[in-house]
């Protein structure tokens, strides 16, 4: 595709290196004391994170579930302190493809549909039914190192080839034009600003549960394309006015303050490069034809 | 002005800690860090004693990334270093209880949160002359419970009563307005979101120097009280229109994405019961006529 000015969204794919990252289905984890506080201090125990999640997956309600920071699909990590931890996570990408290799389920295939402190894949509900934890499951990784030949001020983080392909992203007055679920404002965004940016994704805050319903955000999906305004996420994530990032929604909401649904940064550029529209079929389970 | 409280039941207990070293990273010894730009820096960090940088200094300027001014400590076992963290309160004397400066007298000024965890202490700097690395420290933490019985809706983390009491404050209808430097609006404010808030630091932003500029937070000296707006700190740091919290600046600035200086956060409300009002002398360095 050529934009009016002469430029293309020619990538540098053929060049990426395709490499597999071993990890196993972990466990759901529980500290002494569990609890965990609402905004008032009232305690809960909830579940949704870690395990397999056999009812939520990529393109279902991120609100509302009876859990907190619910990881849709299968959450894998590594089983030691090996660093293969880190390499999962520096090198998976979102769109990237999964193969279990051990278990009842081997031979699977499935995509990776998100990164919180464990990679999420999902697969379909019969292999989910037959998977168990430490079952290994292998990502292809591929993208990172993933870059426009046309638009030097767009970074691209945790972008498969696959997922880029799928966005739909035309060009219009040189800049990229991006489809859009959600839009965040950036003064809500909270949990995850000291992580690099293409370790984990950074909370929105749902605390103000009357700003999430004013502004539509209590609708939001799990896998839809998110923009956030005023937001830099080139090394780690800091306000920046005039910059945008385009990030996906990886988990559930949570009751905790200062968290909600996780954000996963895919796309950011300061000088006005990437702008966006609003479309709620803007999904990742849409986009990659995912199934329910 | 005085306001009433609870002081007299609140119970003073010793937490103790070890005279940090600064650390880095393991093998293969990568030194650096990246600032916003994705430029990577070498500079001094949190940690040791640090002979040049006292409360009531700038916090801007110098060529370290959130710098603890004078002395940090923390505990070796993870969860008596938790204890330590929660239990110190900004104001609490602490006494040098080993080592060449044994009985000597400092204040603490603020704590550290995720990915150091420490208690930073004001002492001269000809004591911190005789101060060794791993002298244990004492602290008479008091101030957790701390109350308003005329203020429910105000909770208190890390400071003491009697700091409380010197701070400048007034009552209007019904609010109690604290004296600050500075006010933080909701997108200044970056790491620590989501975090405790019984311990640790909640960072100011300050990639965008402009925009650190126009809200009037470029001249902030370490030991400042401040209000952060929108902000709700009872359980975590987080998102709420019409709730306040009110910090004093712990740390110096820094260059990494969602970094800025760090802030102990000492009050807070989920309603309009704590207010600000423009202070220029409310430092504690000031108030507690700490000298370098």
């Amino acid at each position: 595709m050529t934009g009016s000015e002469g430029h293309s969204l020619a990538t540098n794919e053929s060049t990426l290196v395709e490499m597999a990252v071993s990890a196993i289905v972990t466990t759901p984890a529980v500290r002494p004391g569990q609890y965990i506080p609402h905004p008032d201090g009232t305690g809960a125990v909830l579940p949704g994170m870690y395990g397999i999640t056999y009812n939520v997956r990529c393109g279902d309600r991120a609100f509302g579930w009876a859990g907190d920071h619910v990881e849709p699909g299968v959450s894998i990590d590594d089983d030691g302190h090996s660093g293969r931890h880190h390499a999962l996570h520096y090198l998976n990408c979102i769109g990237n493809d999964a193969m279990v290799t051990s278990g009842m389920a081997a031979g699977a295939t499935g995509t990776v549909i998100g990164e919180h402190a464990r990679i999420l894949v999902q697969f379909d509900a019969e292999a989910h039914a037959l998977m168990a934890p430490g079952d290994r499951v292998q990502v292809m990784t591929r993208g990172q190192g993933l870059t426009l030949r046309d638009y030097s001020g767009v970074a691209l983080k945790k972008m498969s080839p696959r997922l880029f392909h799928a966005m739909g992203i035309t060009e219009a007055d040189g800049r990229l034009q991006v489809k859009a679920a959600v839009e965040l404002p950036i003064r809500i965004m909270g949990s995850g600003a000291e992580l690099n940016s293409e370790y984990v994704d950074q909370d929105l805050m749902s605390g103000d549960r009357a700003l999430m319903a004013e502004l539509g955000i209590d609708k939001m999906r799990l896998g839809d394309i998110i923009a956030i305004r005023h937001a830099d996420h080139h090394w780690g994530r800091s306000y920046r006015e005039g910059a945008v990032s385009i990030c996906i929604c990886i988990h559930g909401d949570s009751i905790m303050t200062g968290h909600g649904p996780g954000i996963l940064t895919l796309m950011t550029a300061r000088a006005g490069e990437i702008d966006f529209t609003l479309d709620p079929s803007a999904n990742l389970a849409d986009l990659l034809k995912l199934g329910a | 002005m005085s306001v009433a409280t609870n002081a007299a039941d609140i119970v003073c207990v010793s937490v103790a800690g070890k005279v940090a070293n600064p650390v880095l990273s393991g093998l293969p010894a990568e030194p650096y860090r990246l600032d916003a730009d994705g430029r990577a820096f070498l500079w001094p960090t949190f940690g040791g004693i640090v002979y040049n940088v006292s409360c009531g200094d700038s916090a801007f300027g110098w060529s370290g990334d959130c710098v603890h001014p004078s002395v940090s400590i923390s505990h070796p076992d993870a969860n008596k270093n938790r204890g330590l963290n929660v239990f110190a309160c900004v104001g609490n004397e602490a006494m040098i209880v080993s080592g060449a400066a044994k009985g000597e007298k400092g204040v603490v000024t603020g704590k550290s949160g995720r990915f150091s965890e420490q208690v930073i202490i004001h002492f001269p700097v000809d004591v911190r002359r005789k101060i060794a690395v791993d002298d244990q420290i004492l602290v008479k933490a008091e101030g957790v419970g701390l109350a308003l019985p005329e203020f429910p809706e105000i909770t208190f983390k890390s400071l003491s009563p009697a700091l409380f009491d010197a701070l400048p404050k007034t009552v209007e209808d019904g609010v109690l307005k604290m004296g600050v430097t500075a006010s933080v609006p909701p997108h200044m404010i970056g790491a620590g979101l989501g975090l405790t808030s019984e311990g640790g630091s909640l960072h100011i932003q300050s990639t965008d120097r402009a925009e650190l500029a126009a809200q009037g937070l470029d001249k902030l000296r370490l030991g400042d009280v401040v209000a952060l707006q929108d902000t709700d700190s009872r359980y975590n740091h987080g998102y709420l229109r019409g709730a306040m919290s009110i910090g004093i600046v712990g740390q110096t600035d820094g260059p990494r994405a969602g970094y800025g200086p760090g802030l102990t956060i000492v009050m807070t409300s989920p309603t309009g019961q704590l207010g600000s009002h423009a202070a220029p002398e409310a430092n504690i360095a000031d108030i507690l006529g700490l000298t370098a």
